[in-house]
């Protein structure tokens, strides 16, 4: 499954990113392989939307971001969590499950 | 801010851009020869996988292009919101602005036009004018013979010219009818002091300004205009004036005024004329032009010297003279500076003013008030005004507006104003409740001022002058001076005249006098009796006026004593004089002073001594201001060539004017006449500075009153929003709404009272600089303090009361649900 741009999963994207960023300070290129990787290859991030949504993110102070050196020795900007983007996160988590637990319910009522 | 730095940073932006994605690229390129493929290959995958990075690119671009537009727009938005939720406040602010920026415009335009302007002439301060000073006579300062300006312009080493001049009123009569014109006599060397040549033609030639030589005329740019179109041709055409032809042979630049804005005509007098030559002459005012680097103190200790010694050539006339010298524009151009300064200095204080509009409007009253201003049609807006505005506005902007910012507070303005200003509770703001107090201070002062001139000219409008100055209407008939070599002529030409105007129908009575009544003057003389053993502990100083008979009937001054005096045929051997009332009872006592004869000290041979023919009541001539001191009355018609002619009329006197100027064209066909006003118009004109001060005064003072209320108003409204939570708990809480009013009311009207108390203080030191302009009112005059300080309070009141009420109507359950 390819993360596109839509309006659905704008957020959804969104929340992916900030997850990913939660785990520490990480360029666009490990975030995109991060997600990747833990959706065990499901979900395959488009640079196209990437980094439109990183930058959005930093804009918003979601994002804090700095440039450093890679592993492979090369400059790359670097993204981290914000204070704001915590909290941020926390709420879209929540809405996250309460929205997939609320289709649960309709799928398993309409069992 | 954020909109100018990503424009300036616009390159360092894509920088940055480029070299987020190369690295994606790269790193990509990386795992791809990781798994296996050669670089080539590696890389081209690499690109390919990452897509459009050029379309990318553009999208990173958009989301930091819309938070310039954003940005600015949400600053707008946020502006029109805060401008919206406190209108008071911002209204106050706009007001302020406007007021101050409108005030100042002009003012400045004042000043702009009558000072900063560089005057049309060089190195001004050059510029002298030099005085003779008896200080063993009553009148000490007299104008100069023409042969002692010759003496001091040759003799001294510190001028490069010394020049004279004096104006007469003629007629010029080359025209179909005899047009009044002013001309100036000069003496040689007239344009040489002052710097400059004429716009056309030239200055006047050696021969010329040699007795015999030429009759050579300048023009004034005016007259140029008004006679000949400004046709160039009028080079080397005729002029008749006072019966003399002369050449037109230059026409003066049209910034050239001098001696007077209405000097129409320059003339050189020759100073080897026979009729120049005595010492005792008292013809011109003279100016001169300092070497360069030659001080003030320099000139005077030379012309010392010279004077010292023409002291000793010539004893008789020129031992007791003293020479001074003053800066032609220095004084009074430094007094005018800082007094407008100190006029702008306050309203910047004050903040106050109206917009460019209100500007222009306001110029145009200063030019009809001032109309006797130097320079005045030279004032107007123009882009130095408008740029000074510019320049106001932008200090004022950042001054109101920095300054409380910088020193206020240190939390963020923008945070506090957009979200949390419900939650804070500021109970007090002393930086602005300091600046409404000075506000109110300033307020005071100025109307404190204006008020006593008000007052003075109040108690001026109840003075009982002693003269009737309605129904008089007042001109002048044009002569020369030429005419005064034979004096009986010219009396007789004179009552001539005076008979056919008061033959006139409509005229009760024709007289002439030297000065008019009531417009400020002096010239008071030394006098004793000729008869008796002579008094010379005590001297007899007394005003002199020289009028004809008919005067006492037609400013209907009452005769106590005697009789009325009579004109005598030749005034040079015996004249009648009549005194008032304040000399019989200051000089003569209880003895009688019918018949007793009076005569100059020292003799100057122009006054034969004068029998005391009748005493008269007491008038205040001399202005009316001025308490009636002792005054003699020399009865002759011919005070000079050219008295002003006085006739009361039955009906209103301009009426008349047509009537006096037919029947003086037909006695005098030569002559014309001219200014003819009623009295009262001279009286009023006499006060016209006085009333211009106090017009400005008061418009300066309701500037500075309506800023006090609008910044009143202002801060206390911001107050009563800041704090409504407050009051809504008290509300809830049971406090009376009469309570919650009385609680705004008296915080404004404290803050008042503290500023009234500075302002009167201030008030008290500024009235003594006023204090040679009051009449009939001290400087300290309780009752206008406090008035002023009522009214200021009252309006105070006014400014408070409705943002204390609209306190009071706060609904307590709707505030505490806000929060």
């Amino acid at each position: 499954m390819t993360v596109q741009k839509s309006d659905l999963l704008q957020g959804t994207l969104d929340l992916l990113i900030l997850k990913t960023v939660a785990l520490g300070p990480v360029h666009g290129y490990g975030i995109s392989q991060r997600i990747q990787q833990v959706s065990r290859e499901a979900l395959q991030v488009q640079q196209g939307s990437l980094y439109p949504a990183l930058h959005r993110l930093e804009k918003r102070g979601w994002l804090q971001a700095t440039w450093g050196e890679s592993e492979s020795g090369r400059q790359a900007k670097y993204y981290r969590l914000s204070a704001k983007g915590r909290k941020q996160l926390q709420i879209e988590e929540s809405e996250w499950n309460r929205l997939s637990e609320a289709i649960g319910l309709v799928l398993r009522t309409a069992e | 801010m954020e909109w100018w730095k990503s424009l300036f940073r616009k390159r360092a932006l894509d920088a940055q851009l480029d070299s987020e994605l190369r690295f994606h690229i790269e790193e990509l390129t990386e795992a791809n020869i990781a798994a296996g493929l050669t670089p080539e290959e590696a890389r081209r995958r690499a690109v390919l996988e990452f897509g459009g990075r050029e379309q990318i690119k553009e999208e990173l671009r958009d989301v930091h292009r819309v938070s310039i537009v954003e940005g600015s727009l949400a600053n707008l938005k946020s502006a029109f919101r805060f401008i919206r939720k406190s209108p008071s406040f911002s209204i106050t602010v706009i007001l302020t602005l406007a007021l101050g920026i409108g005030a100042n415009s002009a003012v400045f335009s004042a000043i702009d036009g009558i000072l900063l302007r560089p005057l049309p002439f060089p190195n001004g301060d050059q510029l002298m004018e030099l005085r003779q000073y008896n200080p063993k006579t009553r009148s000490p300062r007299t104008r100069l013979a023409p042969v002692r300006l010759e003496d001091w312009n040759r003799m001294n080493s510190t001028f490069q010219a010394i020049t004279g001049y004096y104006t007469e009123d003629n007629s010029e009569t080359s025209g179909p009818l005899p047009e009044k014109v002013t001309q100036a006599f000069v003496t040689p060397r007239f344009l040489q002091v002052w710097g400059i040549s004429p716009a056309l033609g030239r200055d006047f030639t050696r021969e010329e300004e040699h007795f015999g030589g030429p009759n050579a005329i300048l023009i004034s740019d005016r007259f140029w205009r008004r006679r000949f179109g400004a046709d160039p041709n009028a080079l080397g055409k005729k002029l008749r004036v006072n019966g003399f032809s002369s050449s037109i042979v230059g026409v003066m630049p049209a910034s050239f005024l001098f001696p007077d804005r209405d000097v129409d005509l320059w003339s050189a007098v020759p100073p080897d004329a026979p009729i120049a030559q005595s010492r005792e002459w008292t013809w011109y005012l003279a100016i001169g032009r300092l070497k360069p680097g030659v001080t003030l103190e320099q000139a005077r200790a030379n012309l010392a010297t010279v004077q010292k010694q023409l002291g000793i050539a010539f004893p008789k006339t020129d031992a007791d003279l003293i020479v001074a010298i003053e800066p032609l524009l220095g004084g009074s151009r430094t007094a005018i500076v800082s007094q407008l300064l100190t006029e702008v200095f306050v309203l910047a204080l004050a903040g106050a003013g109206l917009g460019l509009v209100v500007a222009n409007a306001a110029s145009k009253v200063f030019r009809t008030l001032a109309a006797d201003l130097p320079r005045i049609e030279e004032i107007g807006l123009n882009w130095r005004i408008v740029l000074y505005s510019l320049v106001c506005s932008v200090l004022a902007t950042l001054i109101c507006g920095l300054f409380p910012a910088i020193c206020g507070t240190r939390r963020n303005v923008s945070s506090s104003l957009t979200q949390s200003s419900r939650t804070q509770v500021t109970t007090r703001n002393p930086l602005q409740w300091l600046l409404v107090g000075v506000q109110v201070a300033l307020a005071v002062t100025l109307l404190a001022g204006a008020g006593l001139l008000l007052r003075s000219f109040q108690e001026l409008g109840r003075v009982s002058p002693g003269f009737d100055a309605s129904h008089v209407l007042t001109f002048h008939i044009s002569a020369s001076y030429a005419e005064t070599a034979d004096w009986k002529g010219l009396t007789q030409r004179i009552d001539r005249t005076i008979d056919s105007l008061g033959s006139l129908p409509g005229v009760e009575t024709a007289a002439t006098d030297g000065t008019l009544p009531g417009v400020p003057s002096h010239f008071q003389i030394e006098l004793n009796f000729s008869e008796g053993q002579q008094d010379t502990e005590r001297k007899i100083v007394a005003e002199s006026r020289f009028v004809s008979p008919a005067y006492f009937a037609t400013m209907r001054i009452p005769i106590l004593s005697g009789e009325l005096c009579r004109e005598s045929p030749d005034s040079l051997k015996s004249i009648n004089v009549m005194v008032n009332r304040s000399f019989a009872n200051t000089y003569l006592g209880e003895s009688t002073a019918l018949g007793r004869h009076l005569q100059e000290v020292p003799i100057s041979g122009l006054l034969p001594p004068g029998e005391i023919r009748g005493i008269v009541g007491d008038a205040r001539e001399e202005g009316l201001h001025r308490e009636p001191g002792p005054t003699v009355y020399w009865c002759t018609s011919a005070s000079g060539p050219d008295p002003f002619y006085l006739i009361r009329t039955r009906t209103e006197p301009m009426a008349m004017a047509e009537t006096v100027r037919q029947k003086i064209h037909e006695i005098e066909p030569a002559r014309s006449v001219f200014n003819i006003a009623p009295l009262t118009d001279h009286l009023d004109e006499a006060f016209a500075e006085n009333r211009l001060r106090t017009v400005l005064l008061a418009f300066f003072a309701a500037t500075a009153v309506s800023l006090a209320c609008v910044g009143l108003y202002g801060t206390l409204s911001y107050s009563v929003n800041v704090r409504r939570r407050e009051v809504g708990l008290r509300l809830a809480l049971g406090a009376l709404q009469g309570q919650i009013v009385k609680q705004f009311l008296f915080q404004g009207l404290g803050v008042s009272f503290l500023g009234c108390v500075a302002g009167s203080v201030l008030a008290a030191a500024f009235a003594r600089v006023l204090s040679g302009m009051l009449y009939g009112v001290s400087p300290t005059d309780v009752t206008t303090l406090l008035g002023v300080v009522v009214l200021v309070l009252g309006v105070a009141a006014v400014a408070s009361l409705a943002p204390a009420i609209r306190a009071a109507s706060v609904e307590p359950m709707q505030v505490l649900r806000e929060e």
